[in-house]
C-alpha cells in the first residue's frame, strides 16, 4: 500500500471532490459577483432614508406646542422634530412606540394615504398606481420596522416607495434594479430567507470548503503548465512542430 | 476531421482561464471567508462602546424648542437628547449640528480636549487608557464619508482601538479597531477598487468575475470526466469476455 504523500495527485483528488460537492455554489458566487458587479449601483441604490436628513426642509419659526405636555403619552425616551408636509411635528418616542404629535397644537398625527403619497413623491417625481397598509416590513423593508404605507409608483423600473405609517418618514425607494441586485445578493449572501446576514454557520461551513478548492487549485496551476504551453509566446516566427501528447 | 475531443477542450478553458484569475480567486476565497467567519457586529466594534439604557426625560423644564428654532433658523432637525447626563437639544442645520442645554436654551460651546477625553472614557468599555487626542480637520480612509472636523481618540491596546467624536457635539461618529481596518483592506480585495474602495461596478471587477465565471463553468464541466466510471465499465466488460 502507499504511503499518505501531499503530492500532486492528493491535490488533484482534493480539488475535484471539494469541486464535486461544492462546485455548484461556487458557481452561484461567481454568477452573482458578476451580476453585482454589472447592475449599476446608483440605479440599485436609490435614494433611502439616509439622504432624507439632507433633503429636509428648514423648520418655521413661531410657537411650538409645550413639550412638557408630551408626558401624556407615557415616559418620553426622546423627541425629533421635523417638518411634515410644510408643518412641524413631534416624534414622541416612548415605551410603546413612536407617537406623532403636530407641534403647532398637540394634536395626534395620522399618518394616511394621502401623507404617505405626499411624502413618496417628494423622493420620485411619477405618478402613483396605489398604496397599500403594511402592518410590518417586507422582504425589501427589512432594515426596518413598525406599520408602513406601499406607494406603488406607475413608472418604467416598478418603483415603490415605502413611508413609515408611525412617522411619516420616508424609509426606502425600491425598483427593479434593486429587486435584480437584491435576487443575485441573496445567492451571493446563502441566506435564502431573510437575504440578511452573512454570518451564518451554512455560508462559514461553504466558505472554508471553498477556500480548499481555490488553494489546491492554485497550486494545480503551478503543475498544469508545461513548457509546450508557452511556446507560442516565445517562437511566433518560426514554424513550430507540435508533438500533442495525449493525456495517458 | 479529427474528432473533438471535449475532456481537453474543457481542461484547455479552465488552465488558462484560471492562470488568469488564479490571484484574484484565491483572494476572494481568502477574503470572503474572512468576511463571513467574523461576525459584523464585531467588525462594527459595537462591543467597544456601551449602549445607554433608555432613561425617560423629565419634560418640565425644558425651553420651548421655538427658543431653538430662533437660535438655529435654518435647522431642519431637533431632537431632544443627552450629552453624558446632560438634557440637551440638538439642533441639525447643513452648516452642522449645534447643542443647546435644554433647560436654559443657552448654546454650548464645542467640547475641548478635556470633555472629549470624558465623553470617550465614558463610552468606551475597555480596560485600557487613551493613549492619543487629535483633532482631526481631514478625513481619513477608515472615516469614510463623514465631514470633518472631529476628535480621533486611540485607546491602549494590541487591536488599536479608536474613537472618532463630533467636533461640534462630541458625539460619537465612528469606533475602528483591527478587525474592521482588516475588513476594509478584505472588501478592497473582494471588489477590486483599489482607490475608493468603494465602486463595485468597475471595469476590472466585471472582466475578471465574468472570467471566473467561465472558469467555473468550464471546472464543473470537466467534473464529467474526473470520476473514472468508463474505466469500470471497461473492467466489467473485459471480466464478462473471460479475458
Amino acid at each position: 500500500m502507499s504511503k499518505f504523500r501531499l503530492s500532486p495527485l492528493m491535490f488533484r483528488k482534493i480539488h475535484k471532490w471539494v469541486g464535486l460537492v461544492l462546485g455548484l455554489q461556487f458557481i452561484l458566487w461567481t454568477l452573482s459577483g458578476s451580476m453585482m458587479a454589472l447592475l449599476d449601483k446608483d440605479k440599485v441604490r436609490t435614494h433611502g432614508s439616509h439622504d432624507m436628513a439632507a433633503h429636509g426642509h428648514v423648520l418655521p419659526q413661531g410657537d411650538y406646542f409645550d413639550p412638557a405636555k408630551l408626558a401624556e403619552h407615557g415616559p418620553v425616551l426622546g423627541v425629533n422634530i421635523v417638518d411634515l408636509m410644510g408643518y412641524p411635528v413631534y416624534e414622541v418616542r416612548t415605551p410603546r412606540g413612536v407617537k406623532l404629535v403636530d407641534a403647532t397644537d398637540g394634536t395626534l398625527v395620522k399618518v394616511d394615504p394621502d401623507t404617505a403619497t405626499y411624502v413618496a413623491q417628494m423622493m420620485l417625481n411619477a405618478p402613483v398606481a396605489s398604496v397599500e397598509p403594511m402592518a410590518r416590513p417586507n422582504l425589501e423593508t427589512r432594515d426596518h420596522s413598525g406599520p408602513m404605507w406601499r406607494v406603488n409608483f406607475a413608472d418604467e423600473d416598478n418603483s415603490t416607495g415605502y413611508v413609515s405609517a408611525q412617522t411619516g418618514r420616508f424609509l426606502e425607494l425600491r425598483n427593479d434594479y434593486y429587486r435584480t441586485w437584491d435576487f443575485f445578493w441573496m445567492l451571493h449572501n446563502m441566506d435564502y430567507a431573510n437575504r440578511a446576514s452573512f454570518n451564518h454557520p451554512l455560508i462559514i461551513f461553504v466558505a472554508f470548503g471553498t477556500l480548499w478548492l481555490s488553494i489546491t487549485g492554485f497550486y494545480l496551476l503551478f503543475k498544469s503548465f508545461n513548457k509546450n504551453d508557452f511556446r507560442w509566446l516565445r517562437r511566433r516566427k518560426k514554424p513550430v512542430i507540435r508533438v500533442i501528447k495525449e493525456a495517458a | 476531421m479529427a474528432k473533438i475531443r471535449w475532456p481537453l477542450v474543457a481542461r484547455r478553458f479552465h488552465k488558462w482561464l484560471a492562470l488568469v484569475v488564479g490571484v484574484q480567486v484565491l483572494a476572494w476565497s481568502l477574503t470572503g471567508f474572512y468576511m463571513v467567519a467574523i461576525n459584523i457586529s464585531h467588525i462594527h466594534g459595537d462591543h467597544l462602546v456601551k449602549t445607554p439604557a433608555a432613561q425617560p426625560f423629565d419634560l418640565s423644564q425644558l425651553v420651548s424648542p421655538s427658543q431653538i428654532v430662533t437660535a438655529a433658523p435654518t435647522a431642519s432637525e431637533i431632537s431632544l437628547t443627552r450629552r453624558l447626563n446632560q438634557a440637551v437639544w440638538k439642533a441639525v442645520s447643513p452648516d452642522g449640528p449645534a447643542l443647546f442645554d435644554a433647560k436654559t436654551g443657552e448654546k454650548l460651546a464645542p467640547p475641548n480636549e478635556a470633555e472629549i477625553k470624558r465623553y470617550a472614557q465614558a463610552l468606551y468599555t475597555g480596560d485600557g487608557d487613551i493613549i492619543s487626542v487629535r483633532l482631526l480637520t481631514k478625513g481619513l480612509q477608515e472615516t469614510g464619508g463623514r465631514k470633518p472636523p472631529f476628535w480621533q481618540v486611540e485607546f491602549e491596546g494590541w487591536n488599536r482601538p479608536t474613537l472618532y467624536l463630533s467636533a461640534q457635539t462630541g458625539e460619537l461618529m465612528a469606533k475602528r479597531h483591527f478587525a474592521w481596518r482588516g475588513f476594509d483592506i478584505a472588501w478592497m480585495l473582494h471588489i477590486m477598487d483599489y482607490d475608493e474602495r468603494s465602486d463595485v461596478n468597475n471595469l476590472l471587477l466585471r472582466t475578471v468575475t465574468w472570467l471566473s465565471f467561465g472558469m467555473a463553468v468550464s471546472g464543473a464541466w470537466l467534473l464529467f470526466w474526473a470520476f473514472p466510471r468508463k474505466r469500470k465499465k471497461k473492467k466489467a466488460v473485459i471480466k464478462e469476455q473471460g479475458v
